[in-house]
């Protein structure tokens, strides 16, 4: 097996009164795309400013291709786009790319050239010589995501790089994701649309509260996580199906959405009897499939909250986003 | 080195491509004429004619002697002068000199513009005036300081020119003697006339000191404030992961120090262009020769612009970088303007000390301050411009200035390379020392 691109060793990170990072170890292999996962406040961009150092860990170590120089010395080997969108307001957008490949060692020329054929491939290039706090937010989000990619950099960190943005733009960036990784470049972003990442990622890490709770290829979190899945869509008489799926003979957990549910058949039981059980309440189905796990079910599983529904407080969430 | 480039580059169009940077390049130097322009022409009271009523009511002739001193009295000399006064002699007595002054004072004033034969003011000698010297003077022109001390001055030699005929002195005897002292200073350099009169290197330093003043002041704060927004934006993140603390610090510095050298460099250009070319410039609009000498600059001596050069380039990297350094170490302006006072006030003291040199340039204050690398910025061009400044005291001077840059950049990069990703709260001084130390 080749080096990894990223390598965490038993990192953690404590801020004032809490731990952002405890024990944490990962190791992203080189090339594909590798999905960090966790609901807000997990410790994901902490752990992303670690790698970047800029943040320093208190405890353990973090390598980046296998070298011991930190990821500013291998700044031009890396693309960084933080959490928290940052460009100066006042600059053109042509120029802000231009002074973004330069900081990052691209001859200014040739920063030009990729910062323009960046701006045609997003489709803003009508808005290259516009100051930037003239652009809408998707607008600044794609000049800092080219603004990252511009020095082709083999590894690429991308922290929340589909939040903010509409259906059509989300599309338009995880393709060139997809690109990138299947050019054989690494990919490290993290995400807490757990749906999103099952459908993108070779590898994943599930963190929560600091620390890891699963990790490897989807596969394998999906084998290690075991039991047998069924999914329902329901057609009519929803209500008639409470009983059934409340009976811990047949099902160990439900993930219920209404009009569809996921859920973990209990130890012995299978799915026909479920069928059954449904039919004879008289429920109306749409759908009754045996499924692999999803990821957001293993996650709900495994961290005990739904990412997408429980915000954490404020004042944690922000501290530690 | 390219990166630092790229970061000097960004800073330095940013700023200069600003509508601000515009308006403050045409603004300023309107400004500072005003303020140098604008007292002279209050304080002078507009040197032209005015038309004084003389009333004699002393009983002993002082009258005629009074007006025939006004009437020498005039503004300019040579060729171009031309009369200060035109005074007219009313004789009274005790009994009428009431009626016959307000008569006088109702066309003073407002009121002269509109009457042909109206006052600027009205000088009324009584029958103590011989003897106490004290009068009475009305007029429209009595807040100027200038004026009223000329008319002073000339009635007081009419006065004494008229004590000393009663005392029995011979009248050219006393012409003679009250002739004035008229003195012309000339500076020195290494037993060397430099042409420049005193007057002259006084303005050329106060407004150096000034130029550099108003550039640390406005373009050094600057680094700060640009440090702060850029925490704010959280760009730092993206930087910091690309740049090490001592690019950012230095291209920043450097950057913003050439985007105020290249505001100055447009200034001192003009002015020379306007100094050198006055005459035709004047010419072209239609202006006299007389009046285009009015705006003439002394010139520059070659030396004098390097040494300022030297110490400008190196105070506003001193400066720039410690701005720099408090913005790294705070997340709002507010917070900062607490530290600021400290580097505000070391300008000012730097800045004030001038007032102090222009008296004794080479005293010990003078020389303690020009070996502070915080002060000497303004104190030794100060002092290079109005005394002979010893050469070992000079290269001491900028070698100390030198070590206390680096001194202020590595102590600066030490506090940025921790405090721009502090984004809560203030640090205490402790944690600073930590910091510096880490």
């Amino acid at each position: 097996m080749s080096t990894p691109s990223v390598s965490v060793e038993s990192v953690t990170k404590r801020f004032a009164g809490h731990v952002a990072v405890s024990g944490l170890s990962l190791q992203v292999p080189s090339g594909g795309i590798y999905g960090l996962l966790g609901p807000n406040g997990a410790g994901k961009s902490t752990t992303i400013r670690l790698i970047m150092s800029i943040l320093e860990p208190d405890e353990g170590r973090i390598a980046l291709f296998g070298a011991s120089a930190n990821s500013r010395d291998l700044s031009a080997r890396i693309g960084y786009l933080p959490e928290e969108r940052g460009l100066y307001k006042k600059m053109k957008v042509l120029d802000h790319l231009i002074f973004l490949g330069e900081v990052k060692g691209v001859a200014r020329n040739d920063a030009r050239q990729r910062a323009q054929a960046w701006l045609e491939r997003l489709e803003i290039a009508g808005w290259a010589q516009k100051k930037v706090e003239d652009l809408s937010k998707g607008m600044q989000q794609k000049v800092q995501f080219a603004g990252a990619l511009l020095h082709e950099p083999e590894l690429m960190i991308l922290d929340e790089p589909f939040s903010g943005l509409d259906p059509i733009n989300a599309q338009v960036m995880k393709d060139i994701v997809v690109e990138l990784a299947a050019s054989g470049r690494t990919v490290l972003f993290s995400t807490h649309a757990m749906e999103q990442a099952e459908r993108m990622c070779d590898h994943v890490a599930i963190i929560a509260r600091g620390k890891l709770v699963a990790n490897g290829t989807v596969a394998q979190v999906k084998a290690d996580f075991g039991g047998r899945h069924v999914a329902l869509g329901f057609s009519h008489d929803r209500e008639r199906a409470s009983a059934v799926l409340a009976d811990p003979r047949l099902v160990a957990r439900v993930d219920d959405y209404g009009a569809s549910a996921e859920l973990k058949m209990a130890e012995g039981a299978n799915p026909e009897q479920l069928l059954a059980a449904l039919v004879g309440a008289g429920v109306g189905l749409r759908r009754f499939e045996v499924v692999e796990p999803s990821l957001h079910a293993i996650f709900v599983a495994k961290v005990g909250v739904d990412p997408d529904a429980i915000p954490l407080p404020a004042a944690v969430a922000g501290a530690t986003a | 080195m390219n990166k630092t480039f790229a970061v000097i580059r960004r800073e330095y169009v940013e700023r200069v491509r600003t509508k601000a940077f515009l308006i403050s390049t045409i603004l300023l130097p309107v400004f500072m004429l005003a303020m140098a322009v604008l007292p002279a022409l209050l304080m002078s009271g507009g040197d032209h004619t005015s038309r004084v009523a003389v009333v004699d009511a002393s009983g002993s002739g002082l009258g005629e002697p009074v007006t025939a001193a006004l009437k020498a009295a005039t503004i300019g000399d040579g060729k171009t002068a031309t009369p200060r006064y035109v005074a007219t002699l009313f004789p009274a007595d005790a009994a009428n000199l009431a009626p016959v002054r307000d008569g006088l004072i109702a066309k003073a004033g407002f009121a002269s513009d509109k009457a042909h034969d109206g006052w600027d003011g009205v000088l009324v000698l009584d029958a103590e005036t011989l003897a106490s010297g004290k009068l009475h003077y009305y007029g429209d022109n009595v807040s100027s300081p200038e004026g009223m001390s000329r008319l002073q001055r000339d009635i007081s030699k009419a006065l004494a020119g008229v004590r000393l005929a009663h005392a029995g002195v011979d009248p050219a005897l006393v012409t003679k003697a009250m002739a004035p002292a008229d003195m012309d200073t000339a500076k020195i350099t290494d037993g060397k006339l430099t042409g420049q009169s005193g007057d002259a290197s006084f303005a050329l330093a106060y407004a150096m000191g000034f130029l550099l003043y108003i550039a640390i002041i406005s373009y050094g704060s600057r680094t700060l404030t640009s440090v702060i927004e850029e925490k704010n934006s959280r760009i730092m993140e993206v930087l910091t992961s690309s740049l090490t603390p001592f690019q950012m610090l230095m291209g920043k510095v450097l950057g913003v120090g050439l985007a105020g050298l290249t505001q100055m460099a447009i200034w001192v250009g003009t002015a020379f262009v306007l100094g050198s070319q006055g005459p035709h410039l004047a010419g072209a609009f239609g202006m006299g020769a007389a009046a285009a000498g009015k705006f003439a600059i002394p010139g520059i001596p070659p030396a004098l612009l390097v040494v300022f050069l030297l110490y400008f380039a190196l105070g506003f990297l001193i400066y720039g970088s410690l701005y720099a350094a408090i913005g790294a170490m705070c997340n709002t302006i507010q917070d900062a303007q607490q530290y600021a006072v400290f580097v505000t006030m070391s300008i000012l003291v730097g800045f004030m000390s001038m007032f102090g040199l222009i008296n004794n340039p080479s005293g010990a204050l003078g020389t303690t301050m020009s070996f502070i690398p915080l002060f000497s910025p303004f104190t030794m061009p100060v002092r290079w411009s109005m005394t002979a400044v010893p050469p070992l005291q000079l290269a001491l001077s900028l070698g100390l200035m030198v070590i206390g840059l680096l001194a202020c950049v590595w102590l600066a990069a030490r506090i940025y390379r921790t405090g721009i990703l502090m984004y809560g709260k203030k640090p205490t001084w402790g944690e600073l020392w930590r910091w510096i130390r880490a």
